[in-house]
């Protein structure tokens, strides 16, 4: 679930913006810093859970409103050299704020331990968060599908030239866009926290899945982006309970397999 | 005005040439002959980027002790990054051996790294000191000119198990989790052999690769196994996440967690108290070590940087150390005469006393067990384990894979 969640984020901005967004993993960092930070300045983890992902949309909004606007017009070489020094800033900025050391953040007394499912232990915490990620995917889809402003997003990533035409902001929606993709990795990097602590490497970890997710998916198609994120966490989970020492190699292995036979990814058409 | 002919440019050349070798090659060679350039390989990059900056403190502060100096020769320390791979090692080595004139080399810190670059030793006859679980250096592909700091796979599994043991003699049914790499099958292999005397049995062994940061699948496979007892054979920020994932489970606090190889500090202070509380640590060094040596170094370690050293900067300070001694005793910086030197070389040191086997190359020394400490009895931050035992039980002659270290 969270790699649908982080993939959608990703296609989200590919999508609308035509950006390949390099910055979208030390995001989710930012989000799961941000969310310790907040929650042991509260003592309150479900106010940080709010918080810490609007803290990394506005951040994505002034990145978006101060660098990447200038940037339209330009290649993608140019796009993908600022993203990606935009990550070096990032993942650098983490280690002077927080340090280089790595740390752990606790899940809530209420989620702490294991549960017995029946046929296997699980973590509480993981199960809130199946079902948290679950419910923002949901209520990103109904956003999209349902909402004006949501019809018009997807609009402009089939034809932005149309939607201009048609009188709409259209560098508004670019700048919504960028801040919406930057909450889903915030918020993605917060629900994390707890389970995989906090490091400054942990962004770019979570990037490479995140790109797999989105060419897997199709280049900026949203459902595809869920659709593969849920694949990809669903096939390594059943290769782990076989062969474990897999684990990570099927993620690459599987999208492979399906570029292979779908050169455009599952749902995609460019 | 005379025009420059063919033969002025030649002359020209030849006197620039001449002069070169009168003053410029001289020069080098005075260079070469007074300084002793020691290599610090350390990784600021890649899977144990964080660990590289504090090996090179360590080994600083070594060199520093002695005011850069030794035999009365300055000492040009130079580090590069060896990016965790082995690739990079390899090749940053023999640049630094042949652009930099570097005969001495200390590091790398992963195991596998390590093989390659002893072998980059051998080849260019430079003395390599290293400190890490793989057996190989010191057993099977051990060579004159590589020396290893760390306690033998064995000495350690022999240490947690034996310890462990005796506190939880209960606990009979283990379940691994094992770096995939040269020091996780080591020690995998001797806890395994060290279990068979307590009647162990491991219920499970699950390897993972270098860098793995999602366990839980390992985790539930654990679970499944219902074991008395989790040990883990891996290292850093593998252990790290190992341990947390254990604890989310809801595994720890109730089934104790071995960290069989750890680093200690650096990757305690990374897990809360709440995951810590049942946890079991062995590791090459830790700071609360009685030694005057581990006392004095832990005063000024702390002094300078704001917490105790862990396993990585105490390893190579102390491997620094080493080598320095080494040169007191050959009183010759002949790489060598001081590797003749290190060969059965005695000294005592951070961990106690250490004794260089001059058949294997292995270092001979105490290995640490740990129990951190709970919560409450936590007198300041750092404060976090006692040492319950240590161990120096030397492999036996029947598993040693160093038949003949050969010659230079």
């Amino acid at each position: 679930m969270l790699y649908a969640l982080m993939g959608l984020g990703l296609s989200l901005v590919t999508g609308i913006l035509n950006i390949p967004n390099f910055a979208h993993g030390a995001l989710f960092a930012v989000g799961a810093y941000l969310l310790a930070t907040v929650a042991v300045a509260l003592g309150n983890f479900w106010l940080a859970l709010l918080i810490a992902p609007l803290g990394v949309a506005l951040l994505g909004l002034a990145i978006e409103y101060a660098g990447i606007r200038r940037l339209y017009a330009a290649g993608h070489d140019y796009q993908l050299l600022f993203t990606f020094g935009l990550a070096l800033i990032l993942s650098e900025s983490i280690i002077l704020i927080w340090g280089p050391i790595g740390s752990s953040y606790l899940p809530p007394e209420i989620l702490r331990g294991g549960m017995d499912l029946g046929f296997t232990m699980y973590p509480k915490y993981r199960l809130f968060v199946m079902v948290a990620a679950g419910l923002l995917i949901f209520a990103t889809w109904l956003f999209l599908e349902k909402t004006r402003y949501g019809a018009i997003m997807r609009a402009g990533i089939e034809n932005k030239e149309m939607v201009s035409l048609l009188g709409i902001d259209i560098r508004m929606m670019f700048t919504v866009a960028f801040a919406m993709g930057a909450y889903l990795a915030g918020i993605a990097g917060a629900l994390t926290a707890p389970i995989r602590g906090l490091n400054p490497g942990m962004g770019p970890d979570m990037l490479g899945i995140a790109f797999v997710v989105v060419a897997l998916g199709g280049l900026g198609n949203l459902l595809g982006a869920i659709a593969a994120g849920l694949i990809i966490g669903v096939a390594q989970a059943l290769v782990a309970a076989y062969w474990t020492e897999a684990s990570t190699v099927v993620i690459y292995a599987v999208m492979a397999v399906i570029l292979l036979v779908r050169p455009q990814g599952l749902f995609g058409i460019r | 005005m005379k025009k420059l002919s063919r033969r002025d440019v030649l002359k020209a050349g030849a006197g620039v040439a001449a002069a070169s070798t009168v003053a410029g090659f001289p020069s080098i060679l005075r260079a070469q002959s007074k300084e002793i350039v020691i290599l610090g390989l350390w990784d600021q990059t890649g899977a144990f980027a964080d660990v590289g900056p504090i090996n090179d403190r360590g080994m600083k502060m070594a060199l520093e002790e002695r005011g850069m100096q030794v035999l009365g020769r300055p000492i040009k320390y130079i580090t590069r990054d060896g990016a965790t791979q082995a690739g990079t090692s390899t090749r940053r080595t023999e640049e630094a051996v042949d652009g930099d004139g570097a005969k001495f080399v200390i590091g790398p810190w992963s195991s596998g790294v390590a093989l390659a670059v002893s072998e980059v030793a051998k080849r260019k006859k430079v003395l390599h000191l290293f400190s890490g679980g793989t057996e190989d250096i010191s057993g099977a592909r051990c060579h004159r000119y590589s020396f290893q700091w760390a306690a033998s796979p064995y000495t350690a599994a022999k240490t947690v198990v034996d310890s462990f043991m005796k506190a939880n003699p209960k606990a009979k049914r283990w379940h691994l989790l094992v770096a995939d790499y040269a020091f996780g099958w080591s020690v995998e292999k001797y806890i395994k052999e060290v279990g068979k005397t307590h009647g162990i049995e491991f219920v499970g062994a699950d390897r993972h690769p270098l860098g793995e940061r999602e366990f839980s699948n390992y985790v539930q496979k654990a679970a499944a196994n219902k074991p008395d007892a989790v040990a883990m054979v891996n290292f850093g920020g593998d252990a790290v996440a190992g341990a947390r994932e254990i604890f989310n489970f809801g595994l720890t606090p109730k089934v104790p967690l071995i960290m069989s190889w750890s680093s200690g500090v650096e990757e305690l202070v990374q897990l809360s108290p709440e995951i810590r509380q049942n946890i079991w640590v062995g590791s090459n060094f830790y700071y609360t070590a009685d030694t005057p040596g581990a006392k004095e170094f832990v005063k000024n370690y702390s002094a300078k940087f704001g917490n105790p050293p862990g396993y990585a900067p105490s390893a190579a300070y102390s491997m620094t150390r080493l080598l320095l001694a080494g040169f007191d005793k050959a009183k010759s910086p002949e790489v060598q005469d001081v590797i003749k030197a290190l060969e059965g070389i005695e000294v005592n040191d951070i961990v106690g006393r250490m004794k260089m086997d001059a058949a294997t190359h292995q270092n001979i020394r105490p290995y640490f067990f740990m129990r951190c400490k709970q919560k409450a009895a936590m007198k300041h931050e750092t404060d976090f384990a006692d040492i319950i035992a240590t161990g120096d039980a030397p492999l036996p002659k029947e598993y040693a894979a160093c038949k003949d270290i050969g010659s230079f």
